[in-house]
């Protein structure tokens, strides 16, 4: 039992070592996962078990919502609905001092809706506010370091493929996870705006008002929204009310999407090509990602280390409260060095049998539960805290993605004023994180209401 | 996104490029098969006509299409990394690691279609068919073993290039 373990914590230092001299995540994953079972029951298991391995896990129902959000995403930052998002959210909101600044972080919720990945909510939008912005003469650092930031929105917001991946490993009720991001996400808007309102106070330079529009072009831009509202009315809308699965509602999505973009005549072939190419390179990824960490998992497990950690670490005598403190801060840490899928998907195996562990098993109620709530709700109570503070490291140096995008989208703002425009958006994600952590209730209530 | 690196490239490496390309089209086709089938089971549930089986057809028809996207992400690097560790090292170090990458790559898409053409054999011999729609199974891993092998040729491809990096250092 004691060599396994060994044989756990080497397999764990030799992924480590080879994630660190840039062998690709997945296949990092692969060749621990696969090598370490080998090694431990010999070849023979592994060498059967790939005959049907990967068809099973990437034919997994719950699955294949993801390539379908992916679509989706794609195809509508090809069309013009980030722009109508914008406009609108600019005739409502621009007059204000730093209004314009606040319409991108509209922009980004609006698009985040649509579109499941932080990444491609920040360059879209960024493509569409950042010459705006400048137009209205907004410091480098606020216009930048809103986009930046607003790009995080997309993780929460559904649908987000991040939670649906979180939702299948921990075998939570995916629509639940939905429901339990909303209030969260809605959140997230607010102390953004609140975090802009505040800067521009304290600097009026930076964020100057803009006019206020006339009544013409007001209506027009408020009906340009319209689509993308009745697109996630339908598709996300759908989900919660329980009108269709979370597939069939991302098939939904595509093709609405693609309907707007073709009445719109905003797409062209290439563009659908592009957008094809793109969902390819992202779900081709997100799959590897999937077989690796399933060949991980099953080598982790036949040596017993989560459960191991686990045992450790509530017979460690930290209280409960302390524990995920603990966790959240790494996940915060471990966030800074990798992108939040991959992390999910090798760091959960091993902090969700601590927090079931610690809480009081699977099947705990709230009754006497370390943490004072059912093993069901900590699940999404956890899983919302876990994706806020693995996307924080994409608005942190030292890889901070979302900052290089803008950075890249904005060559005249140097990338440490982007850095410090975002400062404040990160003060307001703490902020976010101590309220959800005293107050679960906020990620709990919809669900408990909606099913 | 990423770009291509071996777009419009001459020889065999434009040639591997535009086939693996092309390839992932038709995975975005079926993708969006996938997607007009669940829209055929919603309208038809709608005006009480369910379609039995999207179920296993979304299933199956997802696998083939991500299979089919695999090779691409090879060639044009989209399987993420951790860079932070190695930031200050050499090009010629960096190239090396490239290196292993494409290696790995390389072995696990023949290690894959080694077991995954006797795991074909198994599904047409036990005659394993989806629940509804009686479709075989192994009818699926026709394309995926394609989409293997044009893997294994973007990974030579990619590793050749990361040879020739490595050799002018």
């Amino acid at each position: 039992m004691a060599d396994a373990l060994m044989m756990g914590l080497g397999g764990l230092a030799v992924l480590i070592f080879l994630i660190a001299i840039r062998i690709p995540i997945a296949y990092a994953m692969i060749v621990v996962g696969g090598i370490g079972t080998m090694l431990l029951n010999g070849p023979a298991l592994v060498f059967s078990q790939l005959k049907t391995l990967a068809y099973g896990q990437f034919s997994i129902y719950d699955l294949s919502v993801v390539p379908m959000f992916v679509l989706m995403g794609a195809i509508a930052a090809k069309t013009g609905l980030s722009q109508a998002l914008f406009r609108a959210a600019n005739a409502w909101l621009g007059w204000l001092r730093g209004g314009t600044a606040m319409a991108a972080i509209a922009g980004c919720a609006g698009f985040g809706a649509v579109c499941g990945s932080s990444l491609a909510t920040a360059s879209t939008m960024g493509k569409v506010a950042l010459p705006e912005l400048r137009r209205y003469h907004y410091s480098g650092a606020l216009a930048t370091g809103t986009l930046a930031a607003g790009g995080v929105l997309g993780i929460l917001i559904p649908p987000s493929v991040v939670l649906i991946i979180y939702a299948i490993i921990v075998e939570a009720n995916i629509v639940t996870m939905f429901m339990a991001a909303f209030v969260p996400g809605l959140l997230a808007v607010i102390l953004f705006l609140l975090t802009i309102a505040i800067y521009v106070t304290i600097w009026p330079d930076a964020g100057p008002r803009g006019g206020i529009p006339e009544r013409r072009e007001f209506i027009d831009a408020t009906m340009g929204v319209i689509p993308v509202l009745i697109i996630f009315g339908l598709v996300i809308g759908g989900i919660y009310l329980g009108f269709f699965n979370p597939t069939p509602a991302a098939a939904v999505g595509v093709s609405l999407v693609l309907l707007f973009g073709v009445l719109q005549r905003q797409l062209s072939v290439r563009d659908m090509i592009s957008a094809m190419k793109e969902t390819a390179a992202t779900s081709g990824m997100i799959y590897l990602i999937i077989l690796g960490a399933e060949l991980l998992k099953i080598f982790m497990s036949r040596v017993g280390l989560p459960q191991e950690t686990a045992q450790w670490v509530s017979g460690s005598g930290l209280s409960p409260m302390a524990v995920m403190i603990i966790l959240l801060v790494a996940l915060i840490l471990l966030g800074c060095l990798m992108d939040s899928l991959s992390m999910i998907l090798l760091v959960i195996p091993f902090f969700w049998p601590v927090l079931v562990e610690i809480n009081g098993g699977l099947y705990q109620g709230a009754e006497g539960a370390g943490f004072g709530m059912s093993t069901e709700d900590l699940k999404i109570w956890f899983g919302i805290l876990a994706l806020i503070v693995v996307e924080l490291g994409l608005i942190t140096p030292p890889v901070g993605m979302n900052v290089f995008v803008i950075s890249s989208l904005s060559k005249d703002t140097p990338m440490i004023e982007t850095f410090k425009g975002v400062a404040p958006f990160f003060g307001a994600e703490i902020v976010r994180v101590v309220l959800l952590v005293s107050f679960p209730a906020l990620a709990l209530w919809l669900p408990s209401i909606l099913s | 996104m990423a770009q291509n690196p071996f777009d419009g490239s001459p020889g065999l490496a434009g040639a591997v490029s535009r086939l693996v390309s092309a390839w992932a089209l038709l995975g975005g086709v079926v993708l969006l098969m996938v997607v007009g089938i669940n829209m055929i089971s919603i309208i038809g549930g709608i005006f009480g006509a369910p379609f039995p089986g999207d179920f296993e057809l979304t299933e199956m028809g997802v696998a083939v299409a991500v299979f089919a996207f695999l090779p691409y992400c090879q060639l044009i690097g989209a399987n993420v990394s951790a860079d932070i560790f190695t930031m200050a090292a050499s090009r010629r170090l960096i190239a090396f690691f490239t290196l292993l990458g494409s290696l790995i790559a390389l072995g696990f898409s023949l290690i894959l279609i080694w077991r995954m053409y006797y795991g074909m054999l198994d599904q047409k011999t036990y005659d394993y068919t989806t629940a509804i729609l009686q479709i075989p199974h192994w009818l699926a891993f026709m394309p995926i073993l394609i989409s293997l092998a044009l893997l294994a040729l973007a990974a030579c491809v990619t590793l050749s290039c990361d040879v020739k990096a490595l050799s002018k250092g």
